[in-house]
C-alpha cells in the first residue's frame, strides 16, 4: 500500500485540484484504506461544521454607527452641492482611510456614560457572540433599560442557497411602544403601534445621523428598538408553531387594567397584521395558547 | 419609502450618485450584515471591523459614480470592505496595536461571558460556536477569508474569486488548505449532535 496521503492532499482531491498523476495515486489508496476515506469524509464535515456557525452578527451599536457616518456623509454632500463634489484621487476599491473613523469604543462609551455598571455593558455585547437561540441575558426586556443598548438583535446566517446570495434569516424586530394594549382599544393601538414600526414600510427610515449621542431620533413617535433576547424568540417560535405564523415585529408592552407586563406580537398576513397578546412567561411552559390573552387582526399601515 | 426599497442595487447605486439622499443607506442595510461578516473575520476584533466599514462605505460612497456595471454592486460592495481591512492591517503592522481600552471590546472576552453566561442546556452548541472562531482565528489571513466566504457565508467560488481579485483554483486552493488545517481542531464537531430542543433553534445550525 501506498503511504497515507496527508489531510492537505486529500482536501486538494476533493476540491479535484491535483494533477492527474497524484490524483491517481491518491485515489488509489483512498480505495483500500478505511482512514483516508474516512479523513476525506471529516473534510466535508469541516465544511459542514463551518455552514451551520452563525456567522457574526452586526452590533446594533455598529449598525447605528454607520447610520450615523452615512447620515453624515449624505447631510455634507447636500451641503457641498453637487457640482463641487472633489474628484477623489484614491481608486474607489481602495478606500483611504483619512476620513477620520469614530472608534467603536467611543461609541460605545458615549453610550453607556449614564453611569452604566461596566459589567452590564460586557454582558450585553456577549449577546453579539453568543447569539440566536442561546439564553445569555435574561430579562433584558424586564429590566437593565438602557443598559442593554448595545446588544444585538440575534441574527442568524441561514444556509446560503445556490446563487451564493446568503439569505439572512429573518428575526422579528423587537421595539418597546410603552403602550397599555387594552381589549377595548386592541385594534387602534396595535395599528397605531405598527404605524411608528418599521415593519409597516420594510425598513425604517435611517435618520440617526444627527444624534451624537445615539439615542433615539426624531422625537417621541419613534419605537425605542430592543434586542430579541431567547425568552422573546422562544416565546415567538412557540406561537409561529402554533398559529403557522411568522411573526414580523414584538413590542415588548403592557396589557389591560393593571397594565401587566405584555409581549404583542405581530405577524403579517398579506396586508393585513395578525396581533397575538401574550403573557411573557410563555416560553416557560412549552404551549403558548394559555399564555394568549387576546388577539385580533389589523390592516398593514 | 417603498418604491426605494424595492429598487435594484444597480439602480440604487444611480440614484445614490444622482444625489438621492436615501439610496446609499437602503443599499447599505441590504448588505450590511454579511459586509460585517467578512469584515469581522478578516479583522478579529469587532471595534477594528467596525473601523474598516466605515472606511469602506464611506469610500463606496463618494465612489458611485465610477462604479463600473460589469460587476455586481455586491461583489463590488465586499471587495471595497475586503480592501478597506487589508489597508488597516498593514497598517497595523507598521504601527503596533494598542491595547483595547477600558471597554470589554474583544471577542474573547466577549465569548467567555457568553461562556459563563450559557445556560446548560444550550453549553455545546455555545462551545461549538467558540471552538469554531478560535479555529478559524489560527489560520492564516487568505484562508481564513476563502473559508469564510465559502463554507460560512456559502458564495459561489467564482463569486469570493471575484470578491478577492484572484483566481477560482487560488480560492479553492485556500479552502482545501484551510479545511486541511481546521481537520484536528473541528474534529469532535464534525458530527455536529442536534441540540434536544429541536424546535427551538431557527435557521442556523442544520444537522445533517
Amino acid at each position: 500500500m501506498t503511504p497515507h496521503p496527508d489531510a492537505e492532499a486529500l482536501a486538494f482531491l476533493a476540491e479535484d485540484l491535483l494533477d492527474p498523476s497524484e490524483e491517481r495515486t491518491v485515489t488509489a489508496h483512498i480505495q483500500t484504506c478505511a482512514t483516508c476515506a474516512a479523513t476525506l469524509d471529516e473534510l466535508t464535515g469541516v465544511s459542514r461544521v463551518l455552514a451551520a456557525t452563525p456567522a457574526p452578527e452586526l452590533p446594533q451599536d455598529v449598525a447605528d454607527l454607520l447610520d450615523r457616518r452615512i447620515a453624515d456623509a449624505v447631510r455634507e454632500r447636500a451641503e457641498r452641492g453637487p457640482d463641487t463634489e472633489p474628484t477623489d484621487p484614491v481608486p474607489a476599491e481602495h478606500p483611504s482611510a483619512d476620513a477620520a473613523v469614530v472608534p467603536l469604543a467611543a461609541a460605545r462609551r458615549r453610550r453607556s456614560s449614564n453611569g452604566l455598571p461596566r459589567l452590564l455593558a460586557a454582558a450585553a455585547a456577549a449577546v453579539f457572540v453568543v447569539g440566536g437561540g442561546v439564553a445569555v441575558v435574561n430579562g433584558v426586556l424586564s429590566g437593565g433599560e438602557d443598559a442593554m443598548q448595545g446588544a444585538t438583535p440575534l441574527l442568524e446566517m441561514e444556509d446560503a442557497p445556490d446563487d451564493g446570495e446568503a439569505a439572512l434569516a429573518y428575526a422579528p424586530e423587537v421595539v418597546r411602544s410603552g403602550t397599555v394594549y387594552t381589549a377595548a382599544a386592541l385594534d387602534e393601538q396595535a395599528a397605531r403601534t405598527l404605524g411608528h414600526a418599521s415593519v409597516g414600510d420594510a425598513e425604517a427610515p435611517s435618520d440617526g445621523g444627527a444624534q451624537p449621542d445615539g439615542g433615539a431620533a426624531g422625537g417621541a413617535a419613534v419605537l425605542e428598538e430592543r434586542s430579541l433576547t431567547p425568552a422573546v424568540e422562544r416565546c415567538s417560535d412557540l406561537l409561529e408553531e402554533e398559529f403557522g405564523t411568522r411573526v414580523d415585529l414584538v413590542d415588548d408592552a403592557f396589557y389591560g387594567a393593571d397594565a401587566e407586563p405584555a409581549w404583542v406580537l405581530y405577524a403579517r398576513q398579506g396586508d393585513r397584521f395578525d396581533v397575538f397578546v401574550v403573557d411573557p412567561r410563555c416560553a416557560q411552559n412549552g404551549d403558548v395558547e394559555p399564555s394568549v390573552l387576546d388577539r385580533t387582526t389589523v390592516d398593514a399601515p | 419609502m417603498d418604491a426605494v426599497q424595492e429598487l435594484p442595487d444597480k439602480e440604487l447605486l444611480t440614484r445614490h450618485a444622482q444625489g438621492d439622499d436615501q439610496a446609499f443607506g437602503v443599499l447599505v442595510h441590504r448588505h450590511r450584515e454579511r459586509l460585517w461578516a467578512v469584515s469581522v473575520r478578516m479583522m478579529g476584533d469587532p471595534e477594528e471591523a467596525s473601523d474598516a466599514l466605515q472606511d469602506a462605505f464611506l469610500s463606496a460612497f463618494r465612489a458611485a459614480d465610477r462604479f463600473r456595471g460589469e460587476a455586481q454592486v455586491s461583489t463590488w460592495l465586499h471587495r471595497i470592505v475586503v480592501n478597506a481591512c487589508h489597508d488597516r492591517l498593514r497598517r497595523r503592522k507598521v504601527r503596533p496595536a494598542t491595547p483595547t481600552e477600558d471597554d470589554t471590546l474583544d471577542v474573547m472576552s466577549n465569548e467567555r461571558l457568553g461562556r459563563l453566561g450559557g445556560p446548560p442546556d444550550h453549553a455545546s452548541q455555545t462551545e461549538s460556536r467558540l471552538d469554531v472562531q478560535a479555529a478559524l482565528e489560527q489560520l492564516p489571513l487568505d484562508q481564513r477569508l476563502a473559508l469564510t466566504l465559502v463554507d460560512m457565508l456559502g458564495y459561489r467560488v467564482e463569486e469570493a474569486a471575484r470578491i478577492l481579485d484572484v483566481a477560482a483554483g487560488t480560492v479553492k486552493s485556500r479552502c482545501a488548505r484551510g479545511r486541511a488545517k481546521l481537520l484536528p481542531s473541528l474534529a469532535h464537531l464534525r458530527n455536529p449532535q442536534p441540540p434536544p430542543d429541536v424546535t427551538s433553534g431557527r435557521g442556523g445550525a442544520n444537522p445533517s
